[in-house]
């Protein structure tokens, strides 16, 4: 422990630095101290315009320790991610790999798979609710049934995870492919000829091969799914028998915030968000060491 | 993916515009509080002593800054004749509803506001407490074009602060019920007209209903545009004057809330599922329900709908005992300037502008909306051929009562909303739901 | 045989998601050339439009400068795409593959930026910019995509998916870190930097709210943004904003397909190298 710093790591140590001070620089200025602020937030009664705050400690705290709504915005938000998550990294990952091998129009799938990331917002939400709908639907009435999709308090939100998925799998796609792109193909070569099925190729070389950029891909995915918002701010509102079931934390937030002026308390739903999250990605974090290989 | 979840804040804008506008409400404190306005912007009543020398000093050019695009044609026309009367330009930026507030949230912690913008119920007392809106007060009194007694007074009493006016009145809604013709003429009906009383409403909605259509549908998010009106015609109201108690648990409230309720359950309005997937004024552009409860803001949609523009017209809302009850919940936008603009003269004298008797006639005539001066809204009802707008006009003669507000009304609206669910859906009696909302409205209104 | 029938059997997985991925996007199609009238009508049930609304096309494009604002936006894209590729593959590459004191810290950073919901940078983002006069310019735009976090993750994965013995080999050459990174080792993460740059762009691209708020000149903001604004409140007018939607989609569908391109390429390069 003791040894003198080799020139080796003092030069990896100066470099390190230099290397990531941009980032972190630019990190610290854009989204750290906004997000020290808001903490800070958390512990007043805020003012309009950031003025006027009032120190009230925990209480923003306590508050949501014991309001019911906090924890069904939680509650709904988690069954939106155990959706969303799982099946568009399944079916994604699948895509990919058949989609890397040599075959006829694969340039026009992955194309086509990757159409709904360029598609604004808005409008993904209004095809989607229309396509949903329960009179006047694509959906209802090409299958002639009758189920309010996105008004059934028990399957709207599944419902809404759905477009989560249909909307991610081209992102997942594309950060798979260009995963499977860094694996040797020799690899396959020597399978192949100690022949191995494409079941067990992809079991057995491809998702180890990989497994950074999978731990990426879940990394991320559940970051995004744990503050999903969007989809739902678009689709539900306050009359819909749903909204209960489908609020998720960061339209809590943003209800708080932005709507009913109360940023102290917006700001308390936002750190619990943080903390359920960095849970969840710390978790990973430990857990990738049983599951990821790093050459 | 944050940009994508970012975006979306402020591009949620279908779905969400409409029923954010129309239901939500005012939060305004004591607006009638009529101290006479201290002095204390000498420096505004120097400059206003010579006012035609606005242009000339000036460089530049105003922002100004709305969020409806269906209005910034007609709006540009009036801005360009105050442009070449005083030399200064000024060009109308649109920002979506929901984008708009983010803006002047983001514009008034930054110290960098629009000069002239529209100002609405829902945030008003926030921006005139902060003040972040130009006093305007001195230069109203000094002003040979505005005079605050030409205006509704709901509206002008909406932006006021502790004696001083921070807006100018720029137009006024109103409540009509918009019917389908073609409906109507199937069902053998008569178009509804001035001597519908609320129960002929829920008796023709009835004969309106089969397998095909609804008599009616209900907007069960947007207050302004349904039970608020029959609550104040019954002779219920939903807040006290001193903002201090709800009124939902009167009885008459409460009856009007289950003019609605009872409709849903008869069949005549589609249940709470359907209206929360397809917005009533939808439902009415699809031929599916005979009539739709709306405000004069929603005309611009109904007039570039082929379907409305061919089916549909528009009446007054009916009454309940006598025409003197009929009611119309209104609500009006206003002009404002930001307290720190570069060029506050000029922004001064573009409001004057707008809101001059000249500028709302031609606000009128345009067709852009009714406007707020008394009297200058006539030519409104010329501005489309399809509909015979008197409907939203006489409106104006009936009782005009403001849309309920306190300080905090998004708070206990919200709630109220959420409550009622249960009144819509019939899982629960209305009188027991409407206790409910008045006994938490109380504890709301109490913490304000 | 057997190969014919796996091949088949994947066609027809294929082809099925590729109905459900498209089905919306027909929809959207469709809906920007039908009559107002007709994307509400139920009954009939109105699939195809009945008239080609073909001036649907020419509305939108009368309502504002599109070579104004396409040149905003590229230029906006092309400078997030180079900040983030640059920054990004400096700062992955360092967690990846150095070894140095407070290096945990720093990505436990990196992590913390993409825990937190971007509505809560949007405001204090905007007083710095607008505390520098930078609203309306090109810079505005920039300012939130001068680094990131996802990217910097995103290539750390990649640069620790390489083999080691490259970077030995590099070493026992002489090659100081600099130059490792530089020859050796960033030119086998193209796939990544590809997958970030196809990212940045769509991102940039689809972002409404900043650009509206940093923006709000018509002459300085985004395709998006101004393709929002057009979507007055209380109008509902479908078919339009359809359009909108589907123009807007365009420029980034063909960027992808120039850059997936790459990523067949990528394969040659890399595989022959390793």
């Amino acid at each position: 422990m003791k040894k003198r710093a080799s020139s080796r790591q003092i030069s990896e140590f100066v470099w390190g630095w230099v290397f990531i001070l941009p980032t972190m620089l630019g990190l610290f200025v854009l989204n750290i101290y906004p997000m020290i602020d808001t903490i800070r937030q958390s512990f007043y009664k805020t003012g309009d315009f950031g003025k006027g705050n009032i120190f009230v400690g925990m209480a923003n705290y306590k508050k949501v320790m014991g309001d019911t709504e906090v924890w069904q915005a939680l509650w709904n938000t988690a069954k939106y991610a155990l959706v969303e998550v799982p099946f568009s990294i399944v079916i994604a990952l699948l895509l990919a790999v058949v989609l890397n091998k040599k075959l006829k129009g694969r340039s026009v799938f992955r194309t086509l798979f990757f159409l709904p990331m360029v598609v604004a917002p808005a409008a993904i939400a209004m095809v989607w609710k229309w396509l949903y709908n329960s009179n006047f639907g694509l959906i209802n009435n090409v299958f002639g049934i009758k189920v309010n999709w996105i008004s059934n308090p028990d399957i709207a939100i599944f419902s809404i995870a759905v477009i989560g998925i249909w909307s991610v799998l081209g992102y997942n796609m594309v950060l798979f492919l260009a995963g499977l792109q860094e694996v040797p193909r020799d690899y396959y070569e020597a399978a192949a000829l100690d022949g191995a099925n494409g079941w067990r190729q992809l079991i057995n070389i491809t998702v180890p091969l990989i497994s950074p950029t999978i731990f990426f891909v879940l990394v991320t995915r559940i970051i995004a799914a744990m503050q999903v918002f969007d989809l739902i701010y678009m689709m539900i509102d306050l009359n819909n028998p749903a909204w209960k079931k489908t609020e998720s934390l960061v339209y809590l937030f943003y209800k708080y915030s932005f709507e009913q002026s109360k940023k102290g308390y917006g700001a308390t739903v936002v750190v619990v968000l943080l903390a359920v999250i960095m849970v969840l990605t710390v978790f990973q974090l430990v857990g990738q060491k049983k599951w990821v290989h790093y050459e | 993916m944050k940009k994508k979840i970012l975006a979306v804040l402020l591009s949620a804008v279908t779905a969400l515009s409409v029923i954010a506008c129309g239901g939500n409400t005012a939060s305004t404190s004591e607006p009638a509080a009529a101290e006479p306005a201290p002095k204390e912007e000498p420096a505004a009543t120097v400059e206003e002593a010579e006012p035609t020398s606005i242009g000339s000093s000036v460089e530049g050019e105003l922002t100004v800054t709305i969020w409806d695009e269906g209005q910034r044609p007609g709006l540009q026309q009036i801005v360009d004749e105050w442009s070449a009367q005083s030399g200064v330009k000024a060009t109308i930026q649109v920002v979506d509803w929901n984008n708009y507030w983010t803006l002047l949230e983001a514009g008034a912690t930054g110290g960098e506001l629009p000069d002239v913008f529209w100002m609405h119920s829902n945030v008003a007392q926030k921006y005139m407490e902060n003040d972040l809106l130009l006093d305007l007060t001195d230069r109203i009194a000094a002003s040979d074009k505005i005079d605050l007694n030409n205006y509704y007074q709901g509206i002008v009493n909406l932006y006021q602060s502790n004696g001083k006016q921070y807006a100018v009145p720029k137009d006024i809604d109103t409540i009509a019920l918009w019917y389908n013709k073609t409906i109507f003429d199937e069902m053998g009906v008569p178009y509804p007209d001035d001597t519908w009383t609320w129960a002929d409403f829920k008796e023709n909605a009835k004969k309106l209903t089969n397998e095909n259509h609804w008599g009616y549908a209900i907007a069960p998010g947007n207050n302004q545009e349904g039970y608020y009106n029959t609550i104040y015609s019954m002779g219920g109201y939903v807040i006290s004057d001193d903002k201090k108690k709800s009124g939902m648990d009167d009885p008459k409230s409460i009856e009007a809330v289950k003019l609605f309720t009872d409709m849903i359950a008869e069949g005549s309005c589609p249940d709470l599922a359907t209206v929360s997937e397809t917005a009533p004024n939808e439902l009415l552009c699809a031929g599916k329900v005979a009539m739709s409860i709306n405000g004069s803001w929603m005309l611009a949609g109904y007039r570039d709908n082929e379907y409305a523009a061919a089916n549909c017209d528009v009446a007054v809302l009916p009454y309940t005992n006598d025409p003197s009850d009929r009611v119309s919940i209104y609500n009006g936008l206003g002009w404002a300037a930001a307290a720190n603009g570069k060029n506050l003269d000029a922004a001064w004298s573009l409001i004057e502008h707008l809101c001059s008797k000249e500028g709302q006639l031609k606000q009128a005539e345009l067709g852009v909306t009714m406007s707020a001066y008394e009297g200058t809204s006539d030519a409104w009802v010329n501005s489309v051929s399809m509909f015979d707008l008197n409907g939203h006009m006489k409106m104006l003669d009936a009782k005009l009562v403001f849309r309920p507000y306190s300080r905090d009304t998004t708070v206990w609206e919200d709630m109220m909303i959420e409550k009622l669910q249960d009144a819509w859906t019939g899982a629960r009696p209305v009188d027991e739901v409407c206790k409910e909302i008045a006994e938490e409205m109380n504890a709301d209104l109490a913490e304000e | 045989m057997k190969k014919t029938i796996s091949q088949a059997v994947i066609y027809l997985i294929l082809i099925l998601v590729s109905i459900i991925m498209i089905v919306p996007f027909v929809w959207m199609f469709l809906t920007a050339f039908k009559t107002t009238a007709e994307t509400t009508q139920i009954d009939p049930f109105v699939i195809v439009p009945a008239v080609w609304q073909t001036q649907n096309f020419s509305n939108v494009v009368k309502a504002m400068d599109f070579v104004r604002l396409y040149a905003n936006t590229l230029g906006m894209i092309a400078l997030r795409i180079l900040c983030a590729v640059l920054t990004a593959t400096l700062s992955g590459y360092a967690f990846a593959r150095l070894e140095f004191k407070g290096k945990n810290i720093m990505f436990g950073v990196v992590l913390l930026q993409m825990m937190i919901p971007v509505q809560i940078f949007i405001i204090p983002q905007y007083v710095m910019v607008s505390k520098l006069h930078m609203t309306n310019t090109l810079f505005g735009l920039l300012f939130p995509g001068l680094v990131t976090a996802f990217g910097t993750f995103l290539l750390r994965q990649a640069f620790m998916q390489l083999p080691k013995d490259l970077e030995e080999a590099a070493r026992l050459d002489g090659c100081n870190i600099p130059k490792t990174f530089l020859y050796v080792m960033a030119p086998l993460t193209k796939s990544a930097m590809v997958a970030l740059g196809i990212f940045t762009a769509v991102f940039a691209y689809k972002d409404l709210m900043w650009p509206m708020i940093v923006c709000p000149d018509n002459r300085a903001t985004t395709l998006a943004s101004a393709l929002a604004k057009m979507n007055g409140q209380y109008q509902q007018k479908y078919p339009e904003l359809m359009m909108a939607a589907l123009i807007s989609c365009v420029p980034m569908i063909v960027i992808y397909i120039i850059f997936q391109k790459q990523f067949i390429e990528g394969i040659a390069t890399s595989g022959g190298k390793l």
